[in-house]
C-alpha cells in the first residue's frame, strides 16, 4: 500500500538529500555512543569471570585469632552445610585491560584438591599436566595465558619481573578452559620453609553441599570461638571465628567498583543529547525556511496548523529513528571488530548486545525531535500563509 | 448583486487595511460581492489595487478589518484558521504562482487534501480536459510554467469545490494555455460559484459580470 502522500514517510524517503545532514548526525552520535557505552561492560564481564570460581566455594580465613588453628577448624566441621573444605593459600595474577588492569586467582592447593575444583568450576586441562607436588609448576586458564602472552614453559612472578605483583616464580605447566577464570598451582611447594611463599598463613576453601551455598555462607559468618577455648594472645572467646569471604561479597566489591559508572555516562549522553537537539532544532528552522512555500500552500488550502506540527514533528521523529538505526548497526559493527581484534587476543570479555548504550543513543533522537518540534511548533504559530503566497507571487 | 441560484458567496461591508512602511494602505473599503452557485464574476483592476487581498478575504484566509464573509450560509469566521475545514472542503484556490509541494506528484498534490474516492476518478477527466493526463505522475520540477500552472488549477477543481478563487490564473501562461485554463474554469460553473481575479479584461469574456477594484471599492466595471 502506497504511503500517503503527506506522511512523513513520503517526505523522508523522497527529499534524502534534504534530511541527510539530521540523518548523518544521529548516526554518527548513536555510532560514537554505542561504541564508547559498550566496552565499559567489558569491566564487569570480565572481573566477574576472573572471579567465578568464587560460585563454587568460600574462602575462610580466622577473624580474631591470627592463624586458623585446630580450634577454628574443629569449629569449622561443625558446619551442618558443608561438603567439604581443603587449606590453600592465594595469590593474584595481573591481568590487563584496555584500560586498568583485571586480577585472577592463583589458587594452591593439594593435588587432589586440585582435581575436585576443577571438577566444581567446570573447568578440565586443555594442554600440558598438572603441577607436581612440591614444584613451582602452575595450570593456567587459557584465557589469562592470552591476556598475559604466556604459553607452556613460560614463567612469572615477582622473581622474573620485578614489576609483577605475583609474588616468587612460577612456571605455566598446564592450561586450563572453562567457564571460571583461574590459575592453580602446589599448595606443598607454598609450604617449603624456603619459598616465599610460606610467609602467607593458609586459609581455609569451604565448598558448601550442593544447593545450601548460602546456608553455609551465614552459618560461617555468625560463627563464633567458643567458650573455653584458649588464645595465645589473650583474646576472648565468643568473639566471631571467621572473615568469610564468599560469592555476594565479591559481587558487592564488584557492584561498588561501579557505581560511579552510571552517573558518568548518564552525564555524557545529557550533555550530547542537549548538543545534537540544538544542532538538529537549527538544522529543523533552516528546512523550514526552505519549505516555507509548502507550508504556506498547505494551510491555504485548508490543512489545520495542528495538523502540520504533527506532520513534522513525525517527519523529524522518523528522520531521527533512522539515523539511531543507522547508527547502531554502524556501531555494533565497529564494537564487532573492536571485539575480534583488539579485545578478544587479550582475554577481555564484551557483551555486544547492552541494552544501556541502546536506551543511552535512543534519548538522542527523542530529545531532539521534542526540541525541534517546539521550535518549529513557534515558527507555525506565528507563520503567516498570506503574507508568504503575496510576497511570491508578487 | 446575483445572478440566480442560491449564494455560495455573500461577502458584505469588507474592509481592509495594512501597513507599507510608515503607510497606511486601505487595500478593501466596503466591499460587498454576492455570487451564486453557477456565476462566474470577474475582478479586474491594476497591479497593487488589492484584487488578491480581496480574494483573501473572500476566502477565509485573511481577517478583515470590517465587514462578513458567508460561505454556503455560514459565516466565516475572523480568524482564518478557525475556516480551514470549511476551506478545504467548499473552497478551491488558484494562485497567481501555482505553488505546487515539490516532492508530490501532480496527482498526489492534486489529491492531498482531499477526501473521497471520487476526487481520483474527477482529476483523471479533469487533467484530459487541460491536457495533463500524461503528466499526473510527474513531479513538478519536470514541468513547464504552464504545465505547473494547470497542475494548480487540477489541485484547485479535484475536490469539487463549491466556491473557485482563482488570482491571476493566466498570469504565466500564453494565450492558447491561458484560453484552456479559462475554458476549464468557466466548466465549472455549473458546479460551482466562480470569482477570478486578474488585470487581463480579455480573459473575462464570458464571465456573468465584472467588477473594477479601484482604490479598494468594488465597482461595476
Amino acid at each position: 500500500m502506497a504511503p500517503a502522500p503527506l506522511s512523513a514517510r513520503t517526505y523522508v524517503l523522497r527529499n534524502l538529500r534534504r534530511v541527510a545532514p539530521v540523518l548523518a548526525i544521529q548516526a554518527l552520535v548513536t555510532c560514537l555512543l554505542v561504541a564508547a557505552i559498550t566496552p565499559t561492560n567489558a569491566f564487569r564481564a570480565t572481573t566477574e569471570a576472573y572471579t567465578a570460581s568464587m560460585q563454587h566455594m568460600t574462602i575462610v580465613t580466622p577473624r580474631e585469632r591470627p592463624l586458623l588453628d585446630s580450634t577454628l577448624r574443629a569449629v569449622l566441621d561443625q558446619n551442618p552445610h558443608q561438603a567439604a573444605r581443603e587449606p590453600a593459600k592465594m595469590f593474584w595474577i595481573r591481568t590487563p585491560m584496555i584500560v586498568g588492569e583485571a586480577w585472577a586467582p592463583l589458587l594452591l592447593l593439594a593435588p587432589a584438591a586440585q582435581a575436585d575444583l576443577l571438577a566444581r568450576t567446570g573447568c578440565r586441562l586443555v594442554e600440558g599436566r598438572m603441577p607436581e607436588p612440591g614444584s613451582a609448576g602452575v595450570v593456567v586458564h587459557e584465557a589469562v595465558l592470552r591476556a598475559r602472552g604466556w604459553v607452556l614453559g613460560s614463567a612469572f612472578g615477582e622473581e622474573v619481573d620485578r614489576l609483577d605483583s605475583t609474588p616468587g616464580r612460577f612456571e605455566v605447566v598446564g592450561v586450563l578452559a572453562g567457564p571460571a577464570r583461574l590459575a592453580l598451582g602446589d599448595l606443598q611447594r607454598a609450604s617449603q620453609q624456603d619459598s616465599v611463599y610460606a610467609r602467607q598463613l593458609p586459609f581455609e576453601v569451604v565448598y558448601a553441599r550442593p544447593g545450601e551455598e548460602e546456608d553455609s555462607d551465614a552459618w560461617l559468618a555468625q560463627a563464633r570461638i567458643p567458650a573455653g577455648a584458649g588464645s595465645p594472645l589473650g583474646l576472648p572467646a565468643g568473639g566471631l571465628a571467621f572473615r568469610v569471604v564468599d560469592d555476594d561479597l565479591v559481587r558487592a566489591r564488584i557492584e561498588k567498583a561501579f557505581v560511579n559508572l552510571p552517573l558518568v555516562l548518564g552525564f555524557i549522553t545529557a550533555a550530547v543529547a542537549v548538543v545534537v537537539a540544538l544542532v538538529t532544532a537549527l538544522l529543523d528552522l533552516l528546512q523550514f525556511q526552505a519549505r516555507l512555500d509548502e507550508l504556506a500552500l498547505l494551510l491555504a488550502v485548508g490543512h489545520p496548523r495542528r495538523r502540520l506540527m504533527q506532520k513534522l514533528a513525525a517527519e523529524g521523529l522518523l528522520v531521527s529513528l533512522l539515523g539511531w538505526a543507522l547508527g547502531l548497526v554502524l556501531g555494533l559493527a565497529v564494537l564487532a571488530a573492536y571485539r575480534a581484534l583488539v579485545l578478544e587476543p587479550r582475554g577481555i570479555l564484551m557483551q555486544l548486545l547492552d541494552a544501556r548504550p541502546l536506551l543511552a543513543s535512543l534519548s538522542v533522537p527523542l530529545l531532539a525531535t521534542v526540541v525541534g518540534a517546539l521550535a518549529l511548533r513557534a515558527r507555525i504559530r506565528r507563520m503567516d500563509p498570506v503574507a508568504v503566497l503575496q510576497r511570491r507571487g508578487a | 448583486m446575483s445572478a440566480g441560484g442560491l449564494p455560495v458567496l455573500e461577502a458584505h461591508g469588507l474592509s481592509l487595511t495594512y501597513a507599507d512602511g510608515p503607510r497606511r494602505v486601505e487595500a478593501v473599503r466596503d466591499a460587498s460581492l454576492v455570487v451564486a452557485r453557477g456565476e462566474s464574476v470577474g475582478i479586474v483592476g491594476p497591479s497593487g489595487s488589492g484584487k488578491s487581498s480581496l480574494l483573501f478575504l473572500l476566502g477565509g484566509l485573511r481577517r478583515p478589518d470590517a465587514g462578513e464573509v458567508r460561505l454556503l450560509g455560514r459565516p466565516l469566521a475572523p480568524e482564518p484558521e478557525a475556516n480551514a475545514a470549511l476551506r478545504r472542503r467548499h473552497v478551491g484556490f488558484l494562485f497567481q504562482e501555482p505553488f505546487l509541494v515539490p516532492y508530490l506528484s501532480v496527482r498526489e498534490n492534486a489529491l492531498a487534501h482531499v477526501e473521497g474516492g471520487q476526487a481520483a476518478d474527477r482529476l483523471e477527466a479533469l487533467a484530459a480536459a487541460v491536457g495533463m493526463r500524461d503528466l499526473l505522475d510527474e513531479r513538478p520540477w519536470r514541468l513547464s510554467g504552464g504545465q505547473r500552472q494547470r497542475a494548480g488549477l487540477l489541485r484547485a477543481l479535484a475536490g469539487d469545490p463549491d466556491l473557485v478563487l482563482a488570482d491571476e490564473p493566466t498570469a504565466f501562461l500564453d494565450q492558447p494555455a491561458g484560453e484552456a485554463v479559462m475554458d476549464l474554469l468557466e466548466a465549472q460553473r455549473g458546479r460551482a460559484a466562480l470569482v477570478v481575479v486578474t488585470h487581463d479584461r480579455g480573459m473575462l469574456a464570458r464571465a456573468s459580470r465584472v467588477l473594477a477594484l479601484a482604490d479598494g471599492r468594488l465597482r461595476p466595471a
